[in-house]
């Protein structure tokens, strides 16, 4: 019996010892997945895609059911907005040629802004909430590769964190630390933009946590529009990430950090796309690396 | 026949468990409650529980398997599922030698055991930086909900598999 005994204590032992070693092993920055893990997300992430669009069904339309309440005051404020739409999108357009125009006068073609984007469908949420990350039927077949921004129509959701060959996982803004920081900036008249850096996701406040550098502006109201900068070198400018919520000094008074409440709705999220900035460095280093 | 059927099932309540979250409403989200399935587990639980003989392993086999693939599949950290559901697939087949085979048992281990399985999920992440939340804050958001939530389902799952796990 105490062979038994000292049998079982040796294989609980010896699981403990491989679950520090693998917890090691994932917790090292390591440049991708491994061939193995990639076959098994490849293989669950096809059957959750045949299983994914029954469930949404049925979902959606418990969600359906919601929304046809308030349907009628959403109806009349959409057609308020439409006509206002028609107008800004002649505007746009000229803006568009003219920006083009002047580009081409300067042989300077490709801007930090421009993008290509890839449409995709998420097929699964991780349970372990805490890992904030969502899986989409995208991989590294279709040009997704790790760090590349993803949005949805309203603005940025997260970034490519790990890619297999067909499907990959998205880290959802919500989950982001001190590891992800994104570049933003409050577009100001006069070259007056407030700059700083999105630094983490703060889960009290339910906010992003943006730190405005000194030299700026710091004047900032509520409700303003904060958008990537593109300076990271990872992400390209002129994405969505949400608006000011309340601005807050930091505890030496010298920067101020402003609460932003991000743009996008993390716990509904179905069409993504994620967005392959054209502009590539040469050096390739993640906004990690930079900020170390 | 029917040592076929347990990985199958097994493997779709891990495919399962990723379209789970959908089903609950957003104001969930919004009040910051977290509900864990621990699907795979519960499934074990029961084949632990009626199907498990004296000398083999099968339970345990699986819960390490799957847990591996939970592991790779949603969290990205190996090992800590996989050492988990291991241990805690163990504790229940050395506990059905001391107690019948029945439903409030069968309630009486989600309860203990997705308490544990948690709670060391908790404690683990907690190590290695990747949560940072207070204990009484888990306890009331997170721990509490997905027990309940978990219960629930065992009731669903209970009357559907037992039957057909039960050794002839």
């Amino acid at each position: 019996m105490s062979f038994f005994r000292k049998k079982r204590l040796f294989i609980l032992l010896m699981g403990f010892i491989v679950l520090v070693v693998l917890i090691g092993f994932s917790m090292q920055k390591r440049g991708g997945l491994t061939t193995p893990e990639q076959f098994i997300n490849d293989a669950v992430g096809w059957t959750q895609s045949v299983i994914q669009a029954p469930v949404k069904l049925i979902s959606s339309l418990i969600s359906n059911i919601d929304d046809i309440k308030n349907t009628y005051d959403e109806n009349q404020l959409l057609k308020e907005k439409l006509a206002q739409y028609k107008s800004l999108i002649y505007e746009v357009q000229e803006l568009k040629q003219e920006n083009e125009e002047l580009r081409k006068t300067i042989d300077k073609t490709k801007s930090i802004r421009d993008y290509n984007p890839i449409q995709a469908i998420v097929i699964s949420r991780s349970p372990e909430q805490w890992m904030d990350k969502v899986t989409i039927n995208k991989g590294k077949q279709d040009g997704v590769k790790e760090n590349m921004a993803v949005i949805t129509a309203d603005g940025m959701v997260g970034k490519i964190k790990k890619a297999s060959q067909f499907t990959s996982t998205v880290q959802l803004l919500t989950g982001f630390d001190q590891f992800n920081r994104i570049s933003a900036t409050i577009p100001r008249k006069d070259n007056k933009n407030i700059v700083g850096m999105i630094e983490e996701f703060d889960a009290e406040s339910n906010s992003l946590l943006f730190r405005i550098i000194e030299e700026s502006d710091k004047d900032i109201k509520k409700g303003e529009m904060v958008i990537s900068s593109g300076m990271g070198g990872v992400f390209p400018s002129g994405l969505v990430i949400g608006t000011v919520k309340e601005v807050i000094p930091d505890q030496y008074g010298l920067t101020q950090t402003a609460l932003v409440q991000p743009a996008a709705n993390m716990y509904e999220i179905d069409n993504v796309i994620v967005v392959d900035r054209q502009l590539v460095e040469k050096k390739e280093k993640t906004e990690k690396e930079e900020d170390k | 026949m029917k040592r076929l059927y347990i990985p199958l099932i097994l493997f779709l309540l891990l495919v399962l468990e990723g379209v789970a979250l959908d089903f609950l409403p957003t104001t969930f989200f919004h009040a910051h409650l977290m509900v864990v399935p621990h699907w795979v587990l519960l499934f074990l639980i029961c084949v632990a529980m009626f199907y498990e003989r004296e000398n083999v392993h099968i339970a345990t086999f699986y819960a390490v398997l799957f847990g591996m693939l939970i592991d790779i599949v949603y969290t990205d950290v190996l090992g800590v599922y996989m050492f988990i559901y291991g241990v805690a697939v163990y504790i229940v087949r050395s506990l059905t030698k001391y107690l019948h085979a029945n439903f409030y048992v069968a309630i009486l281990f989600t309860i203990l055991i997705v308490g544990i399985a948690d709670t060391a999920i908790y404690i683990i992440y907690t190590v290695i930086g990747i949560t940072d939340i207070q204990w009484d804050t888990y306890v009331i958001y997170r721990l509490s909900p997905s027990i309940i939530a978990n219960i629930i389902f065992m009731c669903l799952l209970y009357p559907l598999v037992v039957k057909r796990l039960k050794v002839e």
